[in-house]
């Protein structure tokens, strides 16, 4: 008795033996509550997202056709093949790059802008604001359709549009470029308003005295806001842009309901060619490497931006 | 000087000042225009073309035929209905168990400092921003070997877990909005943490919840990659059943838009009754 509790050995000065637990155990009464209250939400995310993923990682070491019980080991063939396919290297990840970029700067300007116009109260407010949120409402499957519609090249409303301003019909997604377009455009339509309402939500709260002093001072809108707003947005605008930046790197589905991947996979973002490489060509291990070059590349880029955005902002606040 | 342009008179800037009184007048009505033009006009047409006789649909823009004949061929249609009753039932439960598994995780990294907190924000933080489809690839095998691939368990626990990074991450900033002196002093008074948790801390985080409940409720209505990959006829969702319309009936526009209205319905009743809350959610 008296080995295993030091404090209560009779009258003699406790003495914390190397050997000897604390008197206060490792896993304390508060460490246990905290275990406790994470313990649904890692089992969760344990068995069916690491288990997933560690099932993917053994899967892309190997030759794993879909419906193929022979699952022989070829170690690094699918990855060495990803890394030297010229649609990954010219057309996927530049195709990713570039909508990440340009989805991301084009809402977060079209979101600055709409936040403004927010901004001042008037009596059509709440109407306008119910407007704007919309796109970022309805689901972005329905957002691709109407896209779709919109831009139909013989029957869409853009096509006869530009009938009627004279321009010959353009048919968007029989072409590389024009497809992309609209897939940045729907993009960015569907998330302007999330950008909108968050940098509102920033707007609202800055403090009012800066832009007194700088009336007082008369400068100018645009240098109010280069030298006032932007400078005080900068936290939310980097948590915003960090978000949006890691879930635009993932778009599926609006790429998948505009274009496919085509014409001729010359619009594929990563996640499309993952799908394409297991569920079309039904390779699986070459998909599962796809899947797993693409979350090492996100999480390098998400770790940059992490630390560039803390440097600007305590991310974690 | 209409209603529209009275702007508050307790802020005293306004960055349109910069104008003249008639040229920011001209501003602000051609901002409106542009704003409801694209956001609205996609809407606006999906609706008319919905609304339109299957001969009519491709020039929407001419004629004034029209007929509700197309919501009725799809309500028609079994497959739809049950995508409907499909989604609904996935995107209940999964809200309701991702909410109640994530509250007391954000709970927890509000409240506490040190390794544990510490460890579990950066798993989450990692966990957020590896792609969906790198886990629900191979979940795809996984659910296939345990038997649960287009059953109900197969679709709601990937939901579930999608939310977990996320929802925890949020959840904390909503009990970081909440003064924890209440429970410092039930703990004095000789409440047990679970009862500070339970009984003081979760009532006053009540609305922020509820606010993104909405939003998880709707993402998972909206949600289309897990439905792509981990359903099969038992168990598909809306997204992929309308998805399914363009392709199988290539011109079939009336019907897919019939069907898309109505997707769009929970949404649009959402953003007209529950803005409040859609607003307060979407708070990062």
């Amino acid at each position: 008795m008296a080995k295993t509790h030091p404090a209560v050995s009779n009258g003699v000065a406790p003495r914390t033996a190397p050997d000897q637990p604390n008197a206060e155990p490792r896993l304390g009464e508060k460490e246990r509550f905290m275990l406790l209250l994470i313990a649904p939400a890692g089992i969760v995310l344990v068995l069916f997202q690491i288990v997933p993923i560690i099932f993917g990682a053994n899967a892309s070491f190997r030759d794993w056709q879909l419906f193929n019980p022979a699952q022989t080991w070829v170690g690094l063939k699918h990855y060495l093949y990803i890394l030297s396919d010229s649609t990954f290297l010219t057309v996927v990840l530049p195709n990713t790059f570039l909508l990440m970029f340009l989805s991301v700067t084009l809402s977060l300007i079209g979101g600055l802008a709409l936040a403004h116009y927010l901004h001042r109260n008037f009596a059509g407010q709440w109407l306008m604001q119910t407007i704007i949120l919309l796109p970022q409402m309805i689901a972005p499957v329905i957002g691709a359709m109407m896209m779709r519609w919109v831009f139909n090249d013989q029957f869409g409303v853009v096509a006869a549009f530009l009938d009627w301003v004279g321009f010959g019909p353009i048919s968007w997604l029989a072409q590389r470029w024009p497809s992309f377009f609209i897939v940045i455009f729907t993009d960015v339509w569907i998330w302007t308003p999330w950008f909108a309402l968050i940098l509102l939500a920033g707007l609202r709260s800055l403090p009012r005295e800066p832009f007194e002093a700088a009336q007082i001072d008369a400068a100018g809108a645009w240098r109010t806001f280069t030298h006032l707003t932007l400078p005080m947005l900068r936290p939310v605008i980097a948590v915003c842009v960090l978000i949006r930046s890691i879930d635009a790197f993932r778009t599926f589905d609006v790429v998948w309901i505009l274009t496919g991947g085509g014409p001729a996979r010359s619009t594929e973002v990563f996640s499309i060619y993952t799908y394409i490489e297991t569920f079309v060509n039904l390779d699986f291990g070459r998909g599962s490497a796809a899947a797993i070059i693409g979350a090492l590349i996100i999480l390098a880029v998400a770790g940059a931006m992490y630390k560039v955005a803390g440097r600007v902002t305590d991310v974690s606040r | 000087m209409t209603a529209l342009c009275t702007t508050r008179s307790d802020r005293p800037y306004c960055w349109t000042d910069a104008l003249a009184p008639g040229g920011r007048r001209a501003f602000f009505w051609l901002a409106t225009i542009a704003i409801v033009l694209l956001f609205l006009g996609p809407i606006v047409i999906l609706v008319v073309t919905s609304l339109r006789p299957g001969w009519a649909v491709f020039y929407i823009y001419r004629g004034t035929d029209f007929t509700l004949q197309n919501y009725r061929d799809v309500l028609a249609t079994e497959a739809v209905i049950h995508a409907f009753v499909n989604s609904f039932l996935v995107a209940t439960l999964a809200t309701i168990v991702s909410i109640g598994v994530t509250v007391s995780s954000g709970y927890m990294l509000s409240r506490f400092r040190g390794p544990i907190p510490r460890a579990w924000f950066g798993t989450i933080y990692v966990f957020r921003t590896v792609p969906y489809i790198s886990w629900v690839l191979p979940l795809y095998l996984v659910c296939y070997h345990l038997g649960i691939y287009d059953t109900y368990a197969g679709i709601l626990l990937p939901h579930i877990a999608v939310h977990i990074c996320f929802f925890s991450w949020i959840m904390k900033g909503f009990f970081d909005g909440i003064d924890p002196s209440m429970e410092y002093a039930a703990l004095v008074d000789g409440c047990t943490r679970w009862g500070a948790f339970l009984r003081v801390a979760l009532p006053s985080a009540i609305p922020a919840i509820a606010a993104l409940g909405i939003l998880s409720w709707l993402y998972t209505w909206n949600e289309f990659l897990f439905a792509l990959i981990l359903t099969g006829h038992n168990t598909a969702l809306i997204t992929v059943t309308m998805a399914q319309f363009v392709t199988e009936l290539g011109t079939a526009w009336n019907l897919m838009s019939a069907m898309a209205v109505m997707a769009m319905g929970p949404a649009i009743i959402i953003t007209l009754f529950a803005q409040k809350y859609v607003v307060r959610g979407l708070r990062i």
